[in-house]
């Protein structure tokens, strides 16, 4: 009684926050509207035993939905995510799409033929997850384990110790937008002209040269 | 069945208690630590009050508001924070049968939810519609993808030696010896982590005086009494969570099991608000590079050794 409330609850939840994503005018809201639906998932996954991967599930997204709210933003024309803007685009594709999805999940539920198995009371699901695993399924886990970490180490070392634009935590200027002997140059000829026109040093006139072919340079 | 769910108000109750009591303390203890610092002679019936008596005032301040502020997810955020912290503290033994939550996978659930802070400070940060403080939320991000590593890498450690992700058979593993000397690279790495996560003291980066105190600037009266609550309860829950995973839970002689288990977390709890008067706050830049290229290398480091450690236990 108190589980079919659980699910209900979970399922519509689940159900009604993964509509609320194409709804919204928001992207930081539609990436949150998407975390609760799959945080309604995990919790239903928990009921089905599936413990560790459901509690795996929400870990997983609460830094997935961040990161892809963040990433959304940054390629958008949309300062910060914070103007309005409409979720969806290419309506007939995207309903062909929905529909044929929903469609061949709903064929799979009808006609399938799951196992009827029950899950005994105190079945060790963990366990038996880890044992698989690290067993039978070694080899494909741990391949696409390694290239992750692989990738991983190589993104950071990528991105903290030294970028186009220098060290990261030092700050940086993007480059080509004023072109470093220009900018050293450009105050030089107005002061040197007015010290020319005050005192016609002889001495003075010869150190000049470099900086006014700069700045004729930079015109 | 009446029985069961009596006990299970009485856990609920007793988690609420604890998260609250341990609030209190906090507040108590960051008044202290203020005083002590500035030299001022600490009254105990004055720090004991004052805390109380700022919530006071923040329950009666006006609260600010914003230009077209999103006002659900405001009102939600301190909330949501609150909440995960009482999700991370359900599931930390409070004594040998004291548990709230007995999960299979409980220092799973407790990382997933101290995972989801980063989206409440995320939301308290962006909801309100004003710069600064939406410049402090995605400044939080930074920190937290850069926290959240070498935060469950160490906590994974932990479980190896106990073969299990339950909290009590790996508070029962450190019988002999605590994790904290078995694996002397977690507990550092764990308190530095979670300074990140509760933004407190030299990691308050979300919280900091170049942004005008960012996640909180548009925050007055009982919005920002709430989600100061709900960060020390934060605190409180790492806290214990530490204790048990370190500092061996509810074992140690003569002194009963709940009495050991709020010691060790007074402890850590007195270390981490100590924390914000002796140590300067850092810089993100610097505090993102430090994770990324010293924490999470020494954290894989840690949790290398540790599976070492638990495979020659096993021979």
């Amino acid at each position: 009684m108190i589980v079919d409330v659980v699910f209900w609850f979970l399922a519509v939840l689940a159900v009604f926050s993964a509509w609320r994503v194409f709804r919204t005018d928001s992207m930081v809201r539609a990436a949150y509207w998407l975390l609760i639906s799959f945080v309604g998932v995990g919790f239903i996954m928990v009921m089905l035993k599936a413990e560790f991967l459901g509690v795996i599930l929400i870990l997983m997204m609460g830094g997935e939905m961040t990161i892809m709210a963040v990433f959304m933003v940054m390629f958008m024309m949309n300062p910060a995510g914070l103007n309005p803007m409409i979720m969806v685009h290419q309506n007939r594709a995207a309903m062909a799409a929905g529909f044929g999805s929903f469609g061949l999940l709903s064929a799979v539920g009808l006609f399938a033929r799951f196992p009827a198995s029950v899950v005994p009371p105190r079945a060790q699901a963990t366990a038996e997850l880890g044992t698989e695993l690290l067993g039978d399924s070694m080899l494909v886990f741990q391949t696409a384990g390694v290239t992750l970490l692989a990738a991983m180490i190589g993104a950071v070392a990528l991105v903290s110790v030294r970028g186009r634009f220098g060290r990261a935590d030092e700050g940086s200027d993007a480059p080509e937008q004023q072109p470093a002997a220009a900018a050293a140059a450009a105050p030089g000829p107005t002061v040197s002209d007015a010290t020319a026109a005050a005192e016609p040093a002889p001495d003075v006139a010869g150190e000049d040269m470099p900086a006014d072919h700069a700045h004729g340079d930079a015109r | 069945m009446v029985a069961e769910a009596l006990s299970t108000a009485g856990l609920a109750i007793a988690v609420v208690a604890v998260l609250l009591g341990g609030t209190y303390i906090a507040a108590v203890l960051d008044v202290v630590f203020t005083r002590l610092t500035m030299r001022i002679a600490v009254r105990p019936l004055a720090a004991a009050a004052l805390p109380l008596r700022r919530a006071a005032q923040l329950a009666l301040q006006r609260r600010t508001l914003t230009e077209r502020p999103d006002a659900g997810t405001w009102a939600l955020a301190p909330a949501v924070l609150g909440a995960l912290a009482a999700v991370s503290l359900a599931v930390v033994p409070l004594t040998g049968t004291v548990i709230a939550v007995k999960a299979d996978t409980g220092i799973v659930v407790f990382a997933a939810a101290m995972a989801l802070v980063v989206v409440a400070v995320y939301l308290q940060g962006w909801s309100p519609n004003s710069p600064l403080s939406l410049v402090a939320a995605y400044r939080f991000v930074a920190e937290g993808l850069s926290y959240e590593i070498p935060f469950a890498v160490v906590l994974i450690g932990t479980a190896l030696p106990a073969r299990s992700l339950a909290l009590v058979p790996i508070v029962t593993s450190q019988e002999h010896l605590w994790n904290v000397v078995r694996q002397p690279l977690g507990l550092p790495i764990y308190l530095v982590t979670v300074l990140a996560l509760g933004f407190w003291g030299p990691l308050s980066l979300p919280e900091g005086q170049d942004v005008a105190g960012g996640t909180s600037v548009e925050l007055s009266g009982v919005p920002r009494l709430l989600w100061r609550v709900a960060q020390l309860n934060v605190l409180v829950a790492v806290s214990a969570m530490g204790a048990a995973v370190f500092l061996g839970g509810w074992l140690g002689p003569w002194l009963p099991g709940g009495v050991w288990m709020a010691l060790k977390t007074l402890f850590l709890l007195a270390l981490l608000v100590a924390s914000r008067q002796y140590f300067a706050r850092v810089r993100t830049e610097s505090f993102v590079v430090v994770a990324w290229t010293i924490l999470t290398p020494l954290a894989l480091v840690d949790v290398f050794m540790a599976g070492i450690q638990a495979m020659v236990a096993a021979r």
